[in-house]
């Protein structure tokens, strides 16, 4: 197989998996319609009525964490590649790495001794 | 057909369908699964499996008479569920405005396990109907506008729909007003123009939190019905993303039973006093009678103390067992929760010394293992911590567990004649609250054991004519002082000094400011009964 | 073909692990149950909350199976019985999976309840936690394999099956596993006592049948991966690969399944804490081990 059609093989799942959605929904359409009824359609908040729509800015807490995040996101995208030739490359290549990897997890301890790492007040 | 049958001409698929409905019932309990395990029934074994949210459940499990706040609650919960749903009653009376329900049994796991058979039946059967009609509760009904009621948020939003649709618009608009409001004489200028929308002008005059961001908060009820808490308990906790930025305790439960309610003929407050609480039933009948003994001035036998002793102590043991399992559910250990709902209903149903005796065992076996659950003390640890372990307002395994050595039990000669000694640990906080309980659990099973009588049976004294009596119980949850006033034989005048009404002023100090997972485990580790919260 | 009946292999294990998963949560062995559960569900109405984002709401369920099964594509259960063979599996396997945190901030955000909403971020920080062990680990197994073809990493466990060549890893990445398929104790975007069914609570169902259906599928997804990158995938004795495969898989759903029972759910806090200060720095030791030993092994 080459590439393309592997690819094509795979949107073909996609396409497949909603279709098989879709008729799961159908079936279940088949059955009968939603009823309308007063207070079914507010999101169920143990027992209280509550109308208020909750979408808001969120308050995470962990951003110290994704920004480091990001950091190792990026390495991790040169890892792949390296790791696949390693051995052919040999101590060459744990050296490189090893002397990328020392600056990144520098970056990890500076950003653990700046309180990066813990969940934010 | 049942009441919240689904609107369908019935064909063949809609039959099988309602058959493999009938074979699976996922049933939302009200008030909780904590309410019906005290009352001896176990709702998995009878067939049904206890669901999160009414979302996923077909079968609105009642258990027990439901007071008029919890009615309402269950008729909220009962119009979120997706249809078909059945309403199932256990020993409850009046339930409006639900509807009738479709199979109402009495309060025993016999008929629990009967009436689980006759739903399959009437599931079966009346899951689909040609016509069916809208579930239309008072509370359920959509507000009109400009009635007070639910807008109790921060973030001033209408209740009406079409507002809720506009949702955006209308949030910022609010702010804007709020904060004009507030700065007065601020100029509306260009500059400020050029600003609309930016961060700054947004989020002016709004609550800031710890890190200096402004973020939006927002109401979010944790129960009456909340499957974390004791069943009946209403928090609502104001989000600031994930942590509770303020806390608000309803207090207890509307419609249930006051204890202004013990009024009345004095031979039937024992009875009365029973219905205080369901979660702890037999300390607050011993506790009514004490009093009204105080009051006459009538002793009572060795053997009847060492009864009351084997009585009390058996309930102690099944509450603490009982509030294990809920305490696990929220905690997200399923070994833990089954385990100890297993003993709790193991120990109310105990006949006689010999089966307590082996239970006993078993429970300090479950005790040895449940302290050493891995990862426990990274869970609780901390939690739920108080800053003032002094605090007057603590009684029972809380301050117990913050090192006082509090216990009326103390004080009671036939508790000192079997040696007793109150288990005292320092730590204050969520895990030392865990471990007293269960360390109490295994102490009160071996008072039973030493009473060597594990059921009191002796009734109330009858020469009782008038006078004021004051009596102080150590339930469960902690003491409790009951006092009454007698005439001729009636009951005039009752103050009740519950220990959960204490207790839940300690809620704020746990939640506010916490992720809301460890809010919910310090408010668990309180072990609140909404029942005895007075009103 | 091959397409068809690996996707009945992995229904197939879907069931099977909802079974288990009963088993495991209540404590009773039903072997009928997910069959009577989606038949009742699809039964059930399927209520859309008000003003909720439907866009959302509706893909959250499907692009949650769409992602489960797009991972599980690559990984092979026998020489040959592979959908897509691609020269990126492994990559492929961690892209696919990325999705099911998409999947389920879209079901946390689309109902406007305030349950789900928490229990959707909860998952993205979650996803910051773990993202790196999913990572990190299959680095060093496609450094020994030289190959990102997961055919290829299976074949390069022919001497020692990496569970055993490289421990720290496995153990790493079965823990990140856990995390992706929001199993307890890493159930936080679910969190039945804390959140009531969270991201999960609004759907009902068959809507409620389909989002089980995809985590049901995540997990077997899941479990093969281990399977594939640690536990020699279909190398064995005696029995056919395929058969290899799929025991050392439910060995594994199993083992994720019942871990959780007997452990409280990790607190957000710690999660991020534990997988930042031990598990990264743990897998970047395990990358230079892993080094090392090939440089002894290849000179």
């Amino acid at each position: 197989m080459s590439a393309l059609q592997q690819y094509a093989l795979l949107f073909g799942m996609v396409v497949g998996a909603v279709g098989f959605v879709l008729s799961v929904y159908g079936i279940a359409r088949s059955l009968g319609k939603t009823r309308q009824e007063p207070g079914k359609d507010v999101p169920a908040t143990s027992g209280k009525l509550s109308r208020d729509p909750v979408w808001a800015r969120y308050h995470v807490r962990y951003y110290g964490y994704a920004l480091l995040f990001l950091a190792f996101d990026m390495e991790m995208a040169y890892m792949y590649p390296w790791a696949v030739v390693y051995r052919e490359v040999g101590l060459k290549a744990l050296l490189d790495m090893g002397v990328f990897l020392g600056i990144l997890y520098l970056g990890l301890l500076y950003g653990w001794s700046q309180g990066a790492f813990r969940r934010q007040r | 057909m049942i009441s919240g049958a689904r609107q369908a001409e019935p064909t063949w698929f809609h039959r099988v369908v309602a058959r493999a409905m009938a074979r699976r019932l996922g049933a939302f309990v009200v008030p909780g699964p904590d309410v019906a395990r005290a009352y001896g029934l176990d709702v998995e074994a009878a067939g049904l499996q206890t669901v999160d949210t009414p979302r996923h459940a077909g079968v609105l499990l009642l258990v027990g008479e439901l007071p008029e706040g919890l009615r309402e609650a269950a008729a909220v919960a009962y119009a979120q569920m997706p249809r078909p749903r059945a309403v199932f009653a256990v020993g409850a009376g009046n339930l409006a405005p639900l509807p009738d329900p479709d199979v109402s049994v009495a309060l025993s796991q016999e008929s629990l396990v009967a009436g689980v058979e006759e739903l399959r039946r009437s599931l079966a059967e009346g899951a689909f109907a040609p016509e069916t009609e809208d579930f239309e509760a008072e509370v359920v009904l959509e507000e009109k506008e400009g009635e007070e009621g639910m807008d109790h948020g921060h973030m001033h939003h209408g209740s009406g729909e079409e507002e809720a649709e506009s949702d955006g618009e209308e949030n910022e608009s609010d702010q804007e007003e709020d904060q004009e409001e507030e700065s007065g004489e601020k100029e509306i200028g260009e500059d400020q123009l050029e600003n609309f929308m930016s961060m700054i002008e947004m989020t002016e005059g709004m609550p800031a939190s710890g890190d200096g961001l402004i973020m939006e908060w927002v109401p979010a009820p944790y129960g009456p019905l909340f499957p974390g808490l004791p069943g009946g308990l209403s928090l609502t906790f104001t989000l600031d993303g994930d942590t509770v930025a303020e806390t608000e305790v309803e207090p207890g439960i509307e419609g249930h039973f006051p204890a202004a309610l013990l009024r009345g003929p004095v031979e039937s407050i024992a009875e009365r006093a029973a219905k205080l609480d369901p979660l702890t039933p037999l300390a607050y009948r011993l506790l009514a009678r004490r009093a009204v003994e105080e009051a006459s001035g009538v002793g009572i036998s060795d053997e009847e103390a060492l009864s009351r002793i084997g009585a009390l102590e058996r309930e102690r043991a099944a509450s603490h067992m009982g509030w294990a399992a809920s305490f696990g559910y929220l905690i997200g250990d399923g070994w833990l929760s089954q385990r100890a709902a297993r003993l709790q209903l193991a120990l109310l149903r105990a006949s006689n010394i010999e089966e307590l005796e082996r239970i006993r065992n078993e429970t300090e076996n479950f005790v040895r293992k449940a302290l050493r659950t891995p990862l426990l003390g990274s869970k609780l640890g901390g939690i739920g911590a108080l800053d003032d372990p002094g605090a007057e307002v603590m009684s029972g395994p809380v301050a117990r567990a913050a090192g006082s050595e509090k216990d009326a039990r103390s004080e009671d000669p036939s508790y000192r004649k079997l040696s007793f000694s109150p288990i005292v640990r320092h730590g204050n906080d969520a895990l030392t609250r865990f471990q007293l309980r269960l360390e109490e659990s295994v102490q009160s099973l071996d008072l039973v054991l030493k009473a060597g009588i594990i059921t009191d049976t002796v009734s109330l004294a009858n020469n009782i004519s008038s006078g004021t009596g004051t009596a102080t119980v150590e339930t469960p949850r902690g003491s409790a002082t009951l006092n009454v006033t007698l005439e001729d034989g009636e009951v005039t005048a009752v103050e009740l000094d519950a220990p959960s009404t204490r207790n839940v002023r300690l809620v704020e100090a746990v939640t506010v400011g916490k992720e809301v997972a460890d809010a919910l485990v310090g408010v668990g580790s309180l072990d609140l009964s909404p029942w005895e919260i007075s009103r | 073909m091959t397409t068809a009946m690996i996707i009945l292999v992995l229904l197939a294990g879907a069931y099977a692990v909802a079974v288990l998963e009963g088993w495991a949560t209540n404590g009773r062995f039903q072997p009928a149950g997910p069959v009577l559960d989606a038949v009742a569900m699809l039964g059930r109405e399927s209520v859309v909350t008000r003003s909720s984002d439907r866009i959302f709401f509706e893909v959250g369920p499907v692009l949650l199976l769409i992602s489960a099964l797009l991972a599980a594509a690559v990984l092979p259960l026998a020489p040959g019985l592979i959908i897509t063979d691609l020269a990126t599996g492994a990559l492929f396997v961690n892209a696919a999976l990325a999705y099911v945190m998409v999947a389920l901030l879209m079901a946390g955000w689309g109902p406007d309840g305030v349950y789900a909403m928490v229990g959707g971020w909860r998952f993205l920080g979650q996803l910051v936690g773990y993202s790196m062990l999913i990572v990190m680990p299959l680095t060093a197994v496609a450094m020994r394999a030289e190959s990102l073809f997961t055919t290829r990493i299976v074949e390069s466990q022919g001497a020692m099956w990496n569970v055993i060549f490289q421990p720290m890893g496995f153990i790493l990445f079965f823990l990140a596993a856990l995390a992706v398929c929001f199993l307890p104790p890493f159930d936080l975007p679910t969190a039945p006592g804390e959140l009531a069914g969270g991201v999960m609570a609004e759907y009902t169902g068959a809507r409620l049948a389909i989002m089980r259906l995809a985590r049901a599928v995540l997990v077997v997804t899941l479990a093969v991966t281990v399977t594939v990158f640690y536990m020699g995938g279909w190398l064995g004795p005696v029995l056919p690969p395929w058969a290899w495969t799929l025991g050392k898989s439910l060995l594994v759903a199993a083992a994720m399944l019942f871990v959780g029972r007997f452990i409280p759910r990790i607190r957000e806090e710690h999660l991020l804490q534990w997988f930042w200060k031990f598990g990264i720095p743990l897998a970047l030791l395990n990358i230079l081990y892993v080094g090392i030993v090939l440089l002894v092994v290849d000179s």
